[in-house]
């Protein structure tokens, strides 16, 4: 299992947090990279969804882990549901490998999706409120330029939270 | 002056439809807007008179008919049908084409074709990918299959709506004069695309065993849902039928059959009305003040006239310009709006007809040339913008070209085809 590292150390205790006290580094991927990538990056970083930067490393996309999920879905299993069903077990087991070789930039919607962002600087009410807005349970850090500092994890947020709630 | 101003505005919304440079209904409603702001529609009289207004009967047999598809969409019955076909060609692509576009062209005169096309496309790529085949042929044949059968019903494409409400014509109307042709047509599209299709027929039966593998029994996710629902379906369609006897507007019936669905269903209305395209419905509202704007400033009286001079007493000059135009004009522009716009200008015509029959056969004429010029190019029907989306979506591309090169002879064959049945039944 592959640990987190906390983008800043930070000790809980000195008072209210900021999301780049919580922030973690994140392995990315890029739009260039093939599902299988995208798939596997999440898979072994046991991260709970993925963060799609551009040629400067701002972020582009955040991708909840249902959505990178999606794109080894293949479609006509997304507009029919109805067809999974129908499928054997064989190929039920390993649909995704269908997929695998096209890049994350082929399977995207055509509708830009604006990224799942927050100052550095934000609260963690502010990082809640977001991730619950967008049903998103990884948010990306950036700085004031744009460029990317961490992410926030749901899973990192609620022991934050969970942590700072004992200290009253 | 108005003529002319209310003429300006609908071309230049005209020209962004067509071109969809802008969002159509976002377009519609600022036509309409711009025409009522100008003083240009008849006031309030556009939501109460169906040839100078909103049809609404176009608009409620539209809504009670989405309601009644999102159901049927919900029991898994085409992905049944679409395997049942795949397994029973045993792969065989000629056969394989033939079954599903049979199975297209039934269900088309009876769900709108766009609805028909959305259900039939995910089967026919998850089969033909199972098979190793390129999908794009028999997304491309379905299309075509579903514009021709659509044709058959009142119901089996939006053009024909617009038409049954504007003349007047019955679902059994439709039946007797379009069906016959229709069926002629398809059975002979059905051979022509073996010569058609025959350099992207592919066949490897190494990989017929990965569609036998496939469940079809499984797809049907409600075995009672869909006895229920072909009941209700079934009832509709009767109701159509008995108009006659009845005397109950088609758009009525669609109404209370969506009522009974949604009891026989037991679905949450508001999950029903989200199968319901909100847009689609908005954008005919639309199109309808736009075109009350030139009927009531006399724009469609103009053109009326011009046409009553340019054919005289020659009605069979009349119908062959009217199938021929609408092909053509169909092909390339929307049929939707063309329909929309052009049906008072046939109703003036039709109306200096002394013989009824005659009258009639002009119709038909417009009908055949609209519903079978949706097939010209990849724009002009929708049915034909859903499968490319759809196919594109799931990462196999149909060209403008690659779709229009087939539409274009298909539709030239069909409306020759037409034009001869209009001829022999009618003229001669």
């Amino acid at each position: 299992m592959t640990l987190l590292e906390p983008v800043n150390h930070q000790d809980y205790r000195d008072g209210s947090m900021q999301a780049r006290d919580i922030a973690v580094s994140v392995p990315t991927i890029t739009v260039h990279d093939s599902v299988a990538r995208a798939v596997q990056v999440m898979a072994l970083g046991r991260l709970p969804g993925l963060i799609v930067v551009d040629a400067d490393s701002r972020p582009a996309l955040v991708l909840p882990g249902s959505q990178v999920l999606r794109l080894a879905v293949p479609a006509a299993y997304q507009s029919d549901p109805g067809l999974a069903r129908a499928v054997d077990e064989d190929y039920a087991d390993t649909f995704w490998l269908e997929l695998s070789h096209l890049r994350v930039a082929d399977c995207l919607p055509l509708k830009p999706i604006a990224p799942v962002t927050i100052a550095a600087d934000a609260n963690l009410l502010q990082i809640a409120a977001l991730m619950a807005r967008t049903h998103s349970p990884l948010v990306a850090v950036v700085e004031t330029d744009g460029t990317l500092l961490g992410a926030v994890t749901l899973e990192y947020l609620l022991t934050s939270l969970a942590i700072a709630g004992l200290e009253e | 002056m108005t003529g002319i101003l209310a003429l300006g505005i609908f071309l230049v919304a005209f020209f962004f439809i067509a071109t969809e440079k802008a969002n159509k209904v976002k377009v519609v409603l600022i036509a309409a807007g711009a025409m009522a702001v100008l003083g240009l529609i008849p006031g309030a009289g556009v939501f109460y008179s169906e040839h100078a207004g909103i049809d609404w009967n176009v608009i409620f047999l539209l809504f009670g008919m989405m309601i009644i598809v999102g159901v049927i969409k919900q029991t898994g019955a085409f992905d049944y049908l679409g395997i049942w076909a795949a397994k029973k060609s045993k792969g065989k692509p000629f056969r394989l084409m033939v079954m599903l576009m049979v199975i297209t062209a039934i269900a088309s005169p009876f769900l709108d074709n766009v609805t028909t096309i959305m259900l039939i496309v995910p089967v026919t790529i998850v089969v033909t990918s199972r098979l190793r085949i390129p999908p794009q042929p028999y997304i491309i044949a379905e299309v075509l299959a579903a514009n021709i059968g659509g044709a058959a019903t009142l119901i089996g494409d939006p053009p024909n709506i617009i038409i049954g409400s504007r003349a007047g014509l019955t679902f059994n109307d439709f039946l007797v004069h379009m069906a016959p042709i229709v069926v002629v047509i398809f059975v002979a599209f059905v051979f022509f695309t073996r010569v058609l299709f025959r350099k992207s027929f592919e066949y490897h039966p190494e990989h017929v065993a990965n569609v036998m593998a496939l469940n079809e029994r499984r797809a049907i996710t409600n075995p009672a849902l869909l006895i229920r629902s072909m009941i209700v379906l079934a009832g509709v369609i009767v109701g159509f039928a008995l108009h006659s006897v009845l005397h109950v507007e088609p758009s009525i019936v669609a109404l209370v059959g969506a009522g009974v669905m949604l009891l026989v269903s037991r679905t949450e209305v508001t999950d029903s009305l989200r199968e319901v395209e909100w847009t689609t419905l908005v954008f005919f509202m639309g199109l309808f003040v736009m075109v009350a704007g030139l009927v009531n400033t006399g724009v469609i009286e103009v053109i009326g006239t011009w046409v009553i001079g340019a054919f005289g007493d020659n009605y069979f000059g009349a119908a062959t310009a009217l199938l021929f135009g609408s092909g053509v004009l169909g092909a390339f522009f929307d049929n939707i709006p063309y329909v929309a716009t052009m049906a008072p200008v046939v109703e003036g015509l039709v109306a200096e007809v002394p013989d009824a029959a005659t009258g009639q056969a002009l119709w038909w004429a417009f009908a055949l040339g609209a519903d079978f010029g949706g097939n010209g190019t990849a724009v002009a029907a929708s049915a034909n913008v859903v499968a490319i989306g759809m196919a594109a979506k799931s990462g196999h591309h149909i060209s403008f070209w690659q779709f229009t090169k087939y539409g274009i002879i298909v539709t030239v064959l069909s409306l020759i085809m037409a034009w001869g049945y209009v001829w022999l039944r009618y003229f001669s």
